[in-house]
């Protein structure tokens, strides 16, 4: 792990455990679906990151400080979620730290949460998942549960190193990514996103209060959207709307 | 709000002017950053983007809790529109997590300029999803 970044356990940490990632992205679908796993799993807060590379922000909740990236643990699951959007130049320092942190904690899959931009979302009533992976293997579990393969394309982000890191290491990792808003808050993605989670990994997530819930979620992160779509131009996400050339 | 041209073709030109909104975009925030809403007129500033393509400017505008009966889009002059929506209910700063002040927002309210002549009596509106979405077509 990089001495500029460091993960500081406060609780135990389960092992044989699946490390989900959710990161500002695309329609905040990975963060609006982590929020909505820790109240639903009832997981608490097992680690933090620590990192001078990262904005000098901390969160506060009942008047305490919180760090921006966390990792939370239950019901067999860890999930690594940040509050606010990785600087695009400390992507790699801050991903490879936490890729690393999981390998050392022997999780068995690692699982990142995103959103895949469609430009007519507003008129798409049944939105879909795809799903991405470091290996065949990992690849065919997701076809066999049912998840559609993204199979050309670009990926940009965290994401994307996780799964760099994922390759080079030999570890399985799966990237899902729900049909979303590029620059809107989309909690329908979200639960879209959560329902193909649970087909792979068997957590039970209720999404019906999330669903309901939609509305007051996007006005609550109108705000996160904001700061993220200031990152997201800078390491040019919208290069996942270009036609992939592949060269063989 | 970020301005988004489609890309047909990407080429060199389109980069640079793209490179250049960006900047021009980094500049406006750094000096105009402020909260979003607006307490005086009980106003929050919607999340917005626009696509501009060879035929047709497209304006969305994110309006969750708005009261759809009540969205207006006004033609301010030939480059602005001016959007505003009731929401359904009044919402006190605090039940969105901002406790270190007093205030309600019951409305949404939005100025945006276009960047490129359109013709605003040619203007579509509709709505879906909480998403309104403004069609402008060009003018040669």
């Amino acid at each position: 792990m990089s001495e500029d970044v460091r993960i500081i356990e406060r609780e135990k940490i389960p092992t044989d455990a699946t490390l989900i990632f959710a990161f500002p992205d695309v329609g905040l679908v990975g963060v609006i679906a982590a929020s909505h796993l820790i109240d639903e799993l009832r997981m608490t807060e097992v680690a933090y990151l620590d990192s001078k590379l990262l904005p000098p922000v901390i969160v506060l909740h009942e008047g305490l400080p919180h760090f921006s990236v966390r990792i939370f643990a239950g019901q067999g699951t860890l999930l690594a979620v940040s509050e606010v959007p990785i600087p695009s130049d400390v992507i790699y320092p801050i991903v490879d730290a936490l890729v690393s942190w999981g390998k050392s904690r022997k999780v068995k899959m690692m699982i990142s949460l995103s959103g895949i931009p469609i430009e007519d979302r507003q008129d798409v009533t049944e939105l879909k998942s795809f799903a991405a992976a470091s290996n065949a293997d990992v690849l065919k579990v997701a076809r066999e549960k049912g998840i559609e393969i993204l199979t050309e394309g670009y990926m940009v982000g965290p994401q994307a190193v996780v799964l760099q890191r994922a390759v080079e290491s030999g570890s399985p990792a799966l990237t899902l990514l729900a049909q979303c808003f590029f620059n809107y808050p989309d909690p329908e993605a979200a639960a879209e996103l959560l329902k193909s989670l649970s087909k792979i990994t068997g957590l039970k997530v209720n999404v019906a209060k999330l669903l309901e819930k939609g509305e007051e979620i996007r006005l609550r992160a109108r705000d996160v959207m904001k700061r993220t779509q200031q990152e997201m131009t800078k390491m040019k996400k919208g290069q996942e709307y270009d036609i992939p050339m592949y060269v063989s | 709000m970020a301005v988004r041209k489609r890309r047909a073709t990407s080429n060199k030109i389109d980069e640079y002017f793209e490179d250049m909104e960006r900047w021009a975009e980094q500049v406006r925030e750094t000096f105009t950053e402020k909260p979003s809403w607006d307490l005086e007129n009980c106003a929050i500033e919607p999340l917005r983007d626009m696509t501009v393509t060879p035929r047709e400017v497209i304006v969305t505008v994110d309006l969750p809790y708005a009261e759809k009966k009540t969205v207006q889009v006004k033609a301010v002059d030939a480059a602005s529109l001016e959007i505003l929506a009731e929401m359904k209910r009044k919402i006190r700063l605090h039940e969105l997590g901002v406790t270190y002040r007093e205030g309600v927002i019951q409305r949404f309210h939005s100025w945006i300029h276009i960047p490129v002549r359109v013709d605003m009596q040619k203007m579509k509106v509709q709505q879906k999803k909480g998403i309104l979405e403004i069609k402008l077509p060009r003018k040669r």
